[in-house]
């Protein structure tokens, strides 16, 4: 299977290479004149908003009242196939981040109302019904779910460290949307390609290796890279309604341990061993104290970064290829500088636009490591306080609320055979 | 076993013998694409280079048809390879993604039938279990920001670029002061042909080497003369098809940089006069970049390290024998008297374009004739004036604003020979006609007011003028050195030269240097009788005038840059 993932990016790759130049004709032949694609309807924004709100009830009723794996499934890939495939991966809640981001920071942007309810409708079910979104319409995690073929359980601590990853993701993204830098997240989607069938080899290579791993473990790009699962995950701590294993009381037979392949069933807590209480009070002071010291470093770090960072605005490049270029340090031109020159501006402008944009990144760097220390540092508190548990449970962060625990379930067994009894009834 | 088992092994055997065939499909369709992806590396860089290098004989050949329909034939081939590849990569890549979705949907029936039903073992030790797996987790956690520390000090390491050196290069040209010390445009800081040193050669020998520090050859032929800035010389060079500036080490001789300037295609093909070339005018500096314009209408800037800055093509210009003015350049602006037609079309304007940028920062409409004479920028009275000559007119320009200060109507015929500024008068020459002095002290038409004087007895119909402050030296091209006083235009001698000339002449402190078209350097001595003092030979013939610089003559051939003087 993995060779198969492999042989793939020969498909997705030729599509790419579709521009070649035209021919140099010398018979008076006129070019048509580029055109460029027009905007698309208005009607069709409204169509994507209806038909994620619609996904989202419907996945909700599902999750919750049908408790129907297969629904979900065949919910799941249909909004895979028109989140997908007919709108090419494009709009979606998860690049949504940044249009609110950086409306929030650049008043001379105004977000499409598409892409303020792609972000904002999702969350507000998410507080209500937990992560509905992610287990039924979002089309990243259902292309890594419908690959999903031999689950491997992937150990905790692991989860733990690799989550981390996700938070920087989302600081990062932020941040350069913040700066009018780069859509970062929709720049390195690594799953547009595939819906598109065409896009550069290096985010096709990400893509298929995500792929490749999401056949053994479940969802890798939600559960360790996600920036907006990073919120999700957060808000479903607060859900109003979380999906339960058991649709009525936990009869402890551990048949659900191993049935949902992201690893968010937890097991009842036991007892504590014997002088560990004390331990664990000395380690939480601790990593009391660590706290702001990894959000100080973080902030320093960030801080120190700003000239590297600030390298992601297309303004800093243009500045420091000009300097260069200015300075003999690099030989010959770019595009870039070839077009700058021509645009007339000076290159102090250039220079002080450059500083000022480093300015902001200091600020925006600092706050990103800051933001990453303060993750890890939680991250080590929580990890660190002793939780309670009567029975299995599904995580209400982790759970994606995909519905295959449900069958492993005897209780739902019971369910199911008396709803069917009373249906026989009723016919 | 039950039926019912029965009944789920043959759907897990057919979901498996599916999920089988499909990935045999998968397998034929990926090695189609990727033989595909390979026929298209490997067939199609050879074809276009072949068509390249087609493309490039042709230039060199164009009437050869044979060779155009090749290239016809061998555009059109790869066009339809390419078309064909992409349709067939489309249409197989679709083929193979349904043969995926066959062989996951299969694949994972056969996963889920074959499944074996969970078997949950007795319970461990939770408790001791939940502390290590957090005691791991929180390691795990303490990795991942090491790795992120980890990354962000390499990111750290990559460095950045501070622009605070840049704003303190100082500014975006040389200052007047540097240029006068320097051979930065044709015939030196205002065109004046006076060299700032005294301490020139005066003996030299090119058939012997005698006192020739470096001769170097010059890629591509051309008549304009060499421009210095310290340890670098600038030429042009030029043929119908390419144009070159090139950049020589003034201590070595060694040909530093050659930059390319670029055209815009053009429905008939420019064909330019023998004399005049297609590299006629000579490129100017302003201390930071090197500028060149040639017949083609195309106007580039240059680093001193060959960059290429910008280009421009401003229209070929409709000059009778080939546009030929040089470039002049005033703080960062490069001025170009673009002279062109009959005068009456509104095409003959003054262009300054920004140095850093070649943005048009003023233009100056002149209803006047084409021209071959270069302007020149001078200090009066400590205000700069561009001064450009074309007939009827002389006319004073602002060189930072392109306003008009003054004019007066006072030539005629085709003008070649440039203006200068002596002695308070601007001197232009009417070819064969007459030179006129006129005080650059007026505004508006000074005709009646300003001309100082007419010295109506004749005037180089190529060579400009060249002055000592109290007399004016003029050189015909064909064998005559006249001088005249600079006050009043009276002429005090005619000397024949027995050569040709087409370099202006040149003073270096009271000794003229006049440079013959076979290569000779007559060396004079200035004053009211002339005397010659010296003549060198450099065995290669010469059309460009001389640069001088501290302790150096650079002398163009036909063929080679020739650099007379010791070394530093």
């Amino acid at each position: 299977m993995a060779f198969l993932m492999i042989l793939l990016i020969p498909c997705v790759g030729v599509q790419g290479e579709i521009r070649f130049p035209p021919p140099e004709f010398e018979s008076g032949y006129q070019l048509p004149s580029t055109t460029t694609p027009a905007a698309q309807p208005v009607w069709r924004e409204y169509v994507d908003m209806a038909v994620l709100v619609a996904s989202l009830l419907l996945a909700s009723y599902l999750i919750h009242t049908r408790r129907s794996r297969r629904a979900i499934f065949i919910l799941m890939i249909a909004a895979l196939i028109y989140f997908g495939f007919v709108r090419d991966g494009c709009i979606c809640s998860i690049g949504a981040i940044q249009n609110v981001t950086l409306t929030l920071f650049d008043s001379g942007y105004a977000i499409p109302i598409a892409a303020s309810l792609f972000f904002v409708v999702p969350l507000v079910f998410t507080l209500f019904c937990g992560r509905v979104f992610c287990g039924a319409v979002c089309p990243l995690g259902a292309i890594q779910d419908a690959v999903l073929i031999h689950p491997v359980a992937v150990p905790r601590w692991l989860e733990s460290g690799l989550r981390l990853l996700a938070y920087a993701y989302l600081g990062a993204g932020v941040l350069f949307a913040a700066t009018g830098s780069a859509f970062l997240i929709c720049r390195y989607d690594p799953f547009v390609g595939f819906f598109r069938l065409g896009t550069n080899w290096n985010i096709l290579v990400v893509g298929v290796c995500l792929l490749l791993i999401g056949l053994f473990v479940g969802r890798p790009y939600c559960r360790f890279l996600c920036p907006y699962g990073v919120i999700l995950r957060n808000l479903s701590r607060l859900a109003k309604r979380r999906v339960t294993i058991t649709p009525t009381e936990c009869i402890q037979c551990r048949l659900c341990e191993n049935a949902c392949p992201f690893g968010a069933i937890r097991e009842p807590t036991g007892d504590w061993p014997e002088g560990e209480y004390r331990i664990a009070k000395r380690r939480l002071a601790l990593f009391l104290v660590l706290f702001p010291i990894l959000v100080a470093a973080g902030v320093w770090g960030g801080y120190s970064l700003k000239g590297q960072l600030a390298r992601m605005h297309p303004r800093v490049r243009t500045a420091e290829r000009v300097y260069l270029e200015e300075t003999g340090q690099v030989e010959g031109t770019t595009d870039v500088s070839n077009a700058f020159r021509a645009t007339g501006q000076t290159t102090d402008t250039l220079y002080a636009d450059a500083t000022q944009i480093r300015n902001r990144f200091a600020i925006g760097g600092a706050l990103l490591g800051g933001f990453i220390g303060l993750v890890a540092g939680g991250k080590l508190i929580v990890l660190s306080v002793r939780r309670r548990r009567t029975e299995y449970e599904a995580d209400p962060a982790s759970c994606f609320a995909c519905g295959r625990c449900y069958k492993a379930c005897p209780k739902e067994h019971e369910r199911l055979a008396k709803g069917a009894k009373a249906e026989a009834r009723r016919a | 076993m039950t039926q019912e088992t029965k009944h789920m092994n043959l759907w897990h055997q057919a979901a498996r013998s599916t999920a089988i065939v499909g990935a045999v499909f998968v397998g034929i369709f990926t090695i189609l694409l990727i033989a595909n992806l390979i026929g298209s590396a490997v067939l199609g860089p050879s074809r276009e280079k072949k068509l390249d290098s087609l493309k490039l004989q042709v230039q060199k050949d164009p009437t050869n048809e044979t060779l155009v329909s090749e290239i016809r034939q061998l555009d059109l081939r790869i066009r339809r390879d390419r078309i064909w590849r992409l349709d067939f990569a489309h249409r197989t890549a679709h083929a193979l993604l349904g043969s995926v979705l066959v062989l996951l949907i299969a694949g994972k029936i056969a996963y889920e039938l074959g499944k074996e039903p969970p078997r949950p073992q007795h319970g461990t030790e939770r408790g001791q279990m939940q502390v290590e797996e957090a005691k791991q987790a929180r390691w795990a956690v303490a990795g991942g920001l090491a790795v992120l520390a980890i990354g962000m000090t390499l990111l750290g390491m990559t460095g950045w670029v501070r622009f605070a050196q840049a704003q303190d290069t100082g500014p975006a040209f040389a200052s007047m002061q540097d240029k006068q010390m320097q051979w930065h445009r044709f015939r030196g800081p205002g065109g004046s042909g006076v060299s700032a040193y005294t301490n020139i050669p005066a003996s030299w020998n090119g058939k012997t080497g005698e006192g020739i520090l470096w001769k170097s050859p010059v890629p591509m032929p051309g008549r304009n003369s060499p421009v210095v800035w310290k340890d670098r010389v600038f030429l042009t060079g030029a043929d119908p098809n390419v144009r070159q500036v090139y950049c020589f080490d003034a201590n070595s001789g060694r040909l530093l940089w050659t930059g390319d300037v670029p055209t815009v295609p053009v429905e008939e093909k420019l064909e330019l006069m023998e004399d005049t070339g297609y590299a006629a005018c000579t490129a100017a500096t302003d201390g930071r970049r090197i500028y060149a314009i040639f017949p083609t209408g195309d106007v580039a800037a240059f680093d001193f390290n060959g960059r290429r800055l910008w280009h421009k093509n401003l229209g070929v210009p409709d000059s009778a024998y080939g546009y030929a003015a040089s470039l002049e350049t005033y703080e960062k602006l490069v001025l170009i008297q673009y002279d062109q037609s009959d005068g009456t079309d509104g095409k003959s304007k003054m262009i300054a374009l920004d140095g850093t940028n070649g943005q048009v920062v003023w233009e100056a409409r002149r209803d006047l004739p084409n021209s071959w004479s270069s302007p020149i920028v001078v200090d009066v009275a400590g205000k700069p004036q561009l001064i450009a000559i074309a007939d009827p007119n002389i006319v004073a320009y602002d060189p930072a604003k392109g306003t008009e200060i003054w004019r007066a109507e006072c030539l005629g015929g085709d003008i070649a020979p440039s203006p200068i500024y002596a002695g308070g008068l601007v001197l232009a020459i009417e070819p064969y006609a007459q030179v006129v002095a006129v005080k650059p002290t007026g505004q508006g038409n000074v005709t009646k007011t300003h001309v100082a004087w007419k010295m109506e007895e004749g005037g180089p119909d190529i060579c400009s003028p060249v002055s000592d402050g109290t007399y004016v030296y003029l050189l015909e091209s064909a064998d005559l050195l006249i001088c005249c006083k600079l006050e009043t235009g009276e002429k005090l001698y005619e000397q024949k030269i027995k050569s040709d000339f087409r370099a202006s002449p040149s003073l270096v402190g009271d000794k003229l240097y006049i440079l013959d078209m076979k290569g000779a350097m007559h060396i004079g001595q200035t004053g009211p009788e002339y005397k010659e003092l010296g003549k060198c030979e450099l065995g290669e013939e010469c059309y460009a005038s001389p640069a001088f610089a501290d302790g150096r003559i650079y002398i163009r051939g036909v063929e080679n840059l020739y650099c007379i003087g010791q070394a530093p």
